[in-house]
């Protein structure tokens, strides 16, 4: 298994190239490139907004943030998941002329959706700045732990869904079903208050969704630090499916092959 | 002299039917349904059987056999990226491979680009190709088309391109799938230059091709493949006319 992450670090420039070559082809030919992954969340946080504060009488000023730091933590986990399932589909061509460890194409999507996320998350950080700036403090460095903590849980995750996608090519479009289901039973727009309200105490404390976002929201939004059940979830979920992807991993990593 | 060497024993390989029978869930619930008696009748493809075979440092070896006998297979093994079903395949030394020459280059971007990209995907560093980028375009000899986008090139263009690269950044053993015969003939005389080169080194070349002439001036070992069996290895004007013995041609 060690011998697997060795090659998957000396296949490093390989992976980071094809990550930046994603993000290269993402943004090619638009007038305004990079900053559409900024404008992007932030003109649906105002959107969503306007109707959302007006439907839950939630305060406007707080509730924005909330809602750009659950579309760009989101679309960094469907990338991993309805995208990212397709990885294997999508390297084909590499996969079939060359022998390196499969979980470095999925390592790509992984280290292409983690930038879009950083960028998208500096109108967070400016935003809370200026409308929240009581909350700035030594906290917002646990905020930073969510990049890699996310990435650790969507590599096992994205490379488990891209074996099993390999093979039954309906769980992409499945996925995007299930992903919006997860969506609607998770805190991402609604706030994690009217679950509880509503008695669905476990959507909220058992949720691993809620947890990662509490690294990041915790800090920002609260001022507070995250807790310690917050990282228990989320780092026990990269456990988990780590656990998971090495296991199914190194029974079909070799058959991937005939199934593309 | 290193200690590359490629040997088989007892190999088989199988291709799973199962790849191209049950694609999805429908067809594998409807599968659960229906009648034994019903089911398409694909068996799993035997792509090789009982293949013992020993390769060792400096040898040229041409694989020849109709289409579907298992050369490609037999390449793509050695490569890494098929795995056995059952036997012991050892391959000690650093594989190259030109199997699809197309793969692997970006279509937007110039010659010259790919050149970097298409290392990176053989697992070199990107110093270690701008190091040798100039020796690179000098050998595919393209002119100033190294600096269009790819999408511009002709076939032939893309595999001297091909060519240059994978051969310039060496590797112990060569595998090489029918690609000999798409260069101009100035270019074949610079590419058969290089591989004698590339053997001088001590190192392995496996070609798999249907150009008799080319397999005679390169090689100096055949093995000539029947519906996944090894049915002759040795001399190559022996083993061209064993070919043609089996396939009923004069």
């Amino acid at each position: 298994m060690l011998s697997y992450f060795t090659r998957v670090w000396d296949a490093r420039y390989f992976w980071i190239h094809l990550s930046l070559a994603d993000l290269r082809s993402r943004w090619r030919r638009s007038f305004l490139g990079m900053a559409w992954s900024v404008i992007q969340p932030l003109g649906l946080t105002l959107l969503l907004t306007l109707v959302f504060s007006r439907l839950f009488n939630a305060d406007i000023v707080t509730y924005a943030p909330y809602i750009l730091s659950g579309i760009i933590v989101w679309e960094c986990i469907s990338a991993n998941t309805v995208a990212g399932s397709l990885s294997f589909v999508q390297a084909d061509a590499y996969i079939k002329q060359c022998n390196h460890p499969l979980a470095i194409y999925t390592l790509r999507t992984v280290v292409g959706s983690s930038i879009v996320l950083m960028l998208a998350s500096i109108s967070l950080y400016g935003w809370v700045a200026v409308v929240l700036p009581q909350n700035f403090g030594w906290s917002w460095l646990a905020s930073l732990t969510l990049f890699p903590i996310l990435a650790l849980i969507a590599w096992p995750v994205s490379t488990l869904l891209s074996y099993v996608s390999t093979r039954f090519r309906d769980i992409p479009h499945a996925l995007g079903l299930i992903m919006q289901s997860l969506w609607f039973i998770s805190p991402v727009y609604f706030e994690a208050k009217m679950f509880k309200n509503g008695g669905l105490h476990a959507l909220v404390d058992y949720n691993p969704i809620y947890h990662i976002l509490q690294l990041i929201r915790a800090p920002l939004l609260q001022g507070e630090w995250p807790t310690w059940q917050n990282y228990a979830f989320s780092i026990g979920t990269a456990v988990f499916f780590g656990a998971l992807a090495v296991m199914v991993g190194s029974k079909v990593e070799r058959k991937v092959i005939f199934y593309l | 002299m290193k200690n590359n060497r490629i040997s088989l024993n007892n190999v088989n390989l199988h291709y799973a039917s199962v790849a191209y029978k049950e694609r999805s869930l429908k067809s594998l619930m409807a599968g659960v349904f229906s009648r034994k008696a019903q089911r398409s009748n694909v068996a799993d493809i035997h792509a090789l059987k009982n293949i013992t075979v020993e390769i060792t440092s400096g040898e040229r070896v041409g694989l020849l056999g109709h289409n579907g006998a298992g050369k490609s297979t037999f390449l793509k093994m050695v490569a890494g990226l098929y795995p056995v079903s059952s036997g012991v395949l050892n391959v000690e030394g650093q594989v190259r491979s030109l199997f699809d020459l197309s793969l692997g280059f970006e279509p937007d971007a110039t010659g010259r680009e790919n050149i970097l990209y298409r290392g990176l995907l053989l697992g070199l560093s990107p110093k270690f190709m701008r190091d040798k980028a100039e020796e690179i375009v000098e050998f595919a000899g393209l002119g100033e088309f190294i600096d269009y986008p790819i999408k511009t090139y002709s076939a032939g263009m893309q595999v001297r391109l091909a060519f240059a690269i994978s051969t310039t950044v060496g590797g112990d053993i060569l595998l090489l799938d029918e690609v000999i015969g798409a260069g101009d003939a100035n270019f074949m005389a610079k590419a058969r230059e290089r591989i004698t080169g590339l053997i001088e080194q001590a190192e392995i070349l496996v070609l798999a091709t249907h150009d008799f002439s080319a397999l005679r001036s390169i090689c100096n070992r055949g093995l000539v493949f029947h519906h996944g069996e090894l049915v002759f290895d040795g001399a190559c004007d022996e083993a061209v006319a064993e070919y043609k013995v089996i396939n009923g041609l004069k």
